[in-house]
């Protein structure tokens, strides 16, 4: 019941939240010198030309008129039609978002089976060898720039090695989509070729985009375990005799987690919406090189379209760490 | 203007077949595959690596190099330029004839052409075609919208149609490959709301070309499968995947490791140098017509004074630009038009790096002088080093200067604004179609203000040559209008010309048969073939 009430009371800020959102981008991206009616129009344009394409994409309306007409199409369903394809803007990006998410996913899920054991044992063999050489790997997989960390991989496994694919999500065009996820219509067309290399495409670009989430969540489990561990009640249940490996396991894992939880949560959000360097180089079809794209070429629907997922995305995520964390502490939840 | 009293030297001009019947057969020799390369090495594919992304899939949507491998290969136009330099080949059109008065064009369409389909190609395709590129004003639509009011196309039968002009334009004939002919029937049977069946076929094909859209994502690319149908007889690869592939090192180490047969030539010299030692590739050469320059605002003091003009023409280091920045890879262009077009005249010394001299112009300037700001294009790392390399030269010389970075849809908006404008700015001009009026008339006409001409040069006499050489088909009589436009604005130091490209075309060693045109880019797939 406590959940429930969790869940309607953030789904409530949902509405507000995405309006400021847009607001925000909305006005950010039109002070910008940018025509898109000049884009569209191409290099060779007259001035008589633009004016028509603005006129026709309603760009020479007041921008708060512009705002509103574009809040009224949202609320009926429609994000608009790009300004550079012509095409709706929702189909555009539900045809990228399964990348991207399945990359996200999948780069989160390995971070947290990594990181979460390499925390707890860090923490526990606090000062040792081991503690000093995590803490050296965990940094510089913060500091290393994916960028470089991705083309080192490029040239290591798939160039030299060979053992890798370079690039791209499969080799050539893949299963027909049901869902977008390679991994799952593989299964569901029952082609495990299709299914393996899929996997193996994902090895390169989510070993990239799970190295800096891994340390950060070595870090924080670290922290956690540590805070819990010098609490009285795992002093207590020391004491009591419980085996060390059920106090570390059970008692204080589910404490430090609640922080590395949190973490989780703002750590998918900004692979969502920031896997654009590991997407252009791994040539991975997802949302990220389409925000790019698309506000280069000034397509304010694009823009805006991505910020409406990305934002709904991240409040969503939030709300899962929020009925996470209210599962592994009911007092979270008071 | 004097385009009033050309359009009447235009008059007198007699009617002619300029392709005329007959050719047809001559035609399928010149553009058609060779009779032994047809017969080996069919089939195969060819996996291209693309540096933009393909939106669409609509013809008529798009204008830019970067995306014209869709329009290439699913879609036919009513002539086509071939190889290097470019040549103006029948392709739908087998023939076409122009009225005494320079203003009626009438082509006379092949036989039997076929829709991917299987329905014929007809006149009213090509009509409901050049309606719809005026109706959806994309693409290509400035190069037609001032010639041609929608409505005045006309299918005179079934195989003829006739484009009537507003003035004589010489230049017609060489843009009407751009008119991609789309299966109007199909696609007016996928309209919605009058949209012209934009959303339909920004995803499906209505084309005619030598291959047949299989599969489109615009995250990833195109997929496409030989037309055996298509009338110049099937083309010589079985399939072609053009894959957007954003990063330039992973197009170069996808093309090394063999996962990609092609990519396309933008990319930095130090990544064509890197291709050349690979004992697979095969980086083609040719000269090419895309020239660099840099605009001079000429509306703005102190560039409204020659003096001062001609004094940063000589602050910009051209041999170490060329020979150490470059690498060699570019050849000096020291007037409007690419060294290799007709009507380029050879006899332009242009302008040198000059130090001395700039500063002998700078004491003879009468305008006030102040700090110039000096633009670049973010994302284009040419564009950003040249005006940082100018810098060098203006400081050395005394002339203040600041640099600015801009991305092109800022860059693109500022230019059609004299108010905006940069006092300078670096960039390029393609070759959209292969006539010295693509150069000579965007960036010197007065009427191509806040269009073409970012420099906002005015000079009567090159608005009187140009409006002369646009009346006048003869091409004899053209090129020395255009060789002495090109001087005039050499002497008025009208922009700093600087560099023609050539084009680096990376392919693996195995593929054959590359048609090399600097409209298209080599990227016309029916004549390759893997060996």
């Amino acid at each position: 019941m406590k959940i429930l009430v969790l869940v309607l009371g953030r789904l409530a800020w949902f509405v507000p939240t995405i309006i400021g959102l847009l607001a925000i981008v909305f006005f950010i991206s039109h002070v910008i010198p940018a025509d898109p009616a000049a884009f569209v129009a191409g290099e060779n344009a007259t001035p008589e030309t633009i004016a028509v394409i603005r006129e026709r994409l309603g760009l020479d309306k007041p921008l708060h008129i512009q705002f509103w007409h574009y809040l009224v199409s949202i609320l009926q369903g429609d994000m608009g039609r790009s300004i550079y394809t012509g095409r709706p803007v929702s189909e555009d990006l539900l045809s990228r978002l399964p990348a991207t998410l399945e990359l996200a996913i999948a780069a989160i899920i390995v971070a947290s089976i990594i990181g979460i054991p390499l925390g707890v044992v860090s923490a526990l063999r606090r000062n040792s060898w081991l503690d000093h050489g995590l803490r050296v790997v965990t940094i510089a997989g913060l500091a290393i720039a994916s960028f470089w960390f991705a083309i080192l991989l490029q040239l290591f496994f798939s160039m030299r090695l060979g053992i890798t694919p370079l690039h791209g999500r499969v080799e050539g065009w893949g299963p027909e989509p049901i869902t977008g996820f390679y991994t799952i219509d593989a299964v569901i067309w029952q082609d495990p070729e299709i299914l393996l290399d899929a996997l193996r495409h994902m090895i390169l670009p989510v070993a990239t985009l799970a190295l800096p989430a891994t340390a950060t969540i070595v870090r924080f489990t670290r922290a956690g375990v540590l805070n819990a561990l010098q609490s009285n009640y795992v002093l207590y249940e020391t004491a009591m005799g419980y085996p060390r490996r059920l106090v570390v396991w059970k008692y204080v894992l589910r404490n430090a987690l609640i922080g590395t939880v949190t973490q989780i949560g703002l750590i998918f959000g900004l692979l969502l919406a920031g896997a654009v360097v590991v997407e252009a180089v791994f040539d991975w079809p997802g949302l990220g090189l389409f925000a790019v794209n698309s506000i280069l070429s000034s397509d304010y629907n694009a823009v805006m379209g991505f910020t409406l997922i990305a934002g709904a995305m991240f409040i969503v995520v939030n709300l899962i760490v929020d009925i996470l964390q209210g599962m592994i502490d009911p007092r979270e939840t008071r | 203007m004097g385009d009033q009293s050309e359009t009447a030297t235009a008059a007198g001009m007699r009617r002619r077949d300029v392709l005329r019947a007959g050719v047809a057969g001559a035609a399928m020799g010149a553009v058609g595959l060779p009779a032994a390369a047809q017969a080996q090495g069919r089939g195969g594919r060819i996996a291209f690596a693309n540096g933009s992304a393909f939106d669409t899939m609509d013809p008529h949507a798009t204008f830019d190099v970067g995306r014209v491998a869709y329009r290439l290969n699913l879609y036919d136009g009513l002539l086509r330029w071939l190889d290097n330099p470019p040549k103006l080949e029948p392709w739908l059109a087998e023939s076409y004839t122009v009225s005494e008065d320079g203003k009626q064009y009438v082509f006379k369409l092949r036989q039997g052409v076929k829709f991917h389909d299987g329905t014929d190609l007809t006149a009213e395709d090509v009509v409901y075609s050049m309606e719809r590129i005026l109706a959806v004003k994309k693409g290509a639509y400035p190069l037609f919208a001032t010639l041609i009011d929608p409505g005045t196309t006309k299918a005179r039968d079934r195989l003829t149609v006739e484009f009537n002009l507003k003035e004589a334009s010489a230049i017609f004939a060489a843009t009407t490959h751009d008119i991609y002919v789309v299966n109007s029937a199909l696609v007016k049977r996928n309209e919605r709301n009058g949209d012209w069946g934009q959303e339909w076929i920004s995803r499906n094909d209505a084309g005619s070309g030598s291959y047949i859209l299989r599969r489109f994502d615009p995250a990833r690319g195109f997929l496409a499968q030989r037309f055996d149908g298509h009338f110049l007889g099937a083309a010589g690869l079985q399939e072609i995947d053009f894959r957007y592939v954003a990063e330039v090192n992973s197009r170069v180490l996808g093309l090394i490791r063999g996962d990609f047969q092609g990519t396309d030539p933008y990319m930095p010299q130090d990544q064509i140098t890197r291709l050349q030692g690979d004992p697979n590739m095969n980086v083609m050469e040719a000269e090419s017509t895309r020239l660099f320059y840099a605009t001079m605002h000429h509306k703005r003091p102190p560039f409204t004074d020659v003096n001062f003009r001609k004094a940063v023409c000589h602050c910009f280091d051209y041999d170490g630009w060329i020979n150490n920045i470059l690498s060699g890879s570019v050849v000096r262009n020291t007037q409007v038009i690419p060294n290799p077009m007709w009507g380029a005249p050879k006899d332009v010394a242009g302008y040198n790096f000059d130090i001395d001299k700039a500063k002998w112009y700078l004491q003879r300037v009468q305008a006030p002088m102040r700090e110039i700001v000096v633009a670049g294009m973010v994302g284009y790392e040419q564009s950003m080093q040249a005006a940082a390399l100018l810098q060098n030269g203006l400081t050395r010389a005394g002339i203040q200067s600041r640099l600015v970075n801009e991305p092109w849809p800022v860059v693109s908006n500022k230019m059609r604004d004299p108010e905006q404008m940069y006092d300078m700015l670096f960039l390029w001009r393609s070759t959209y179609y292969a006539d010295p009026h693509n150069w000579a008339g965007e960036l010197l006409a007065t009427n191509r203000h806040r269009g073409g001409n970012a420099s906002y040069y005015s000079n009567p006499e090159v608005d009187r040559l140009l409006a002369e050489a646009l009346a006048n088909a003869d091409q004899a009589k053209r090129a020395p209008l255009y060789e002495q436009i090109a001087r005039i604005s050499s002497e008025d130091a009208a922009c700093v010309f600087i560099h023609n490209t050539k084009w680096y075309g990376p392919f693996r060693k195995n593929v054959q048969g590359v048609r090399f045109c600097p409209i298209g880019d080599g990227q016309e797939m029916r004549w390759l073939r893997i060996t």
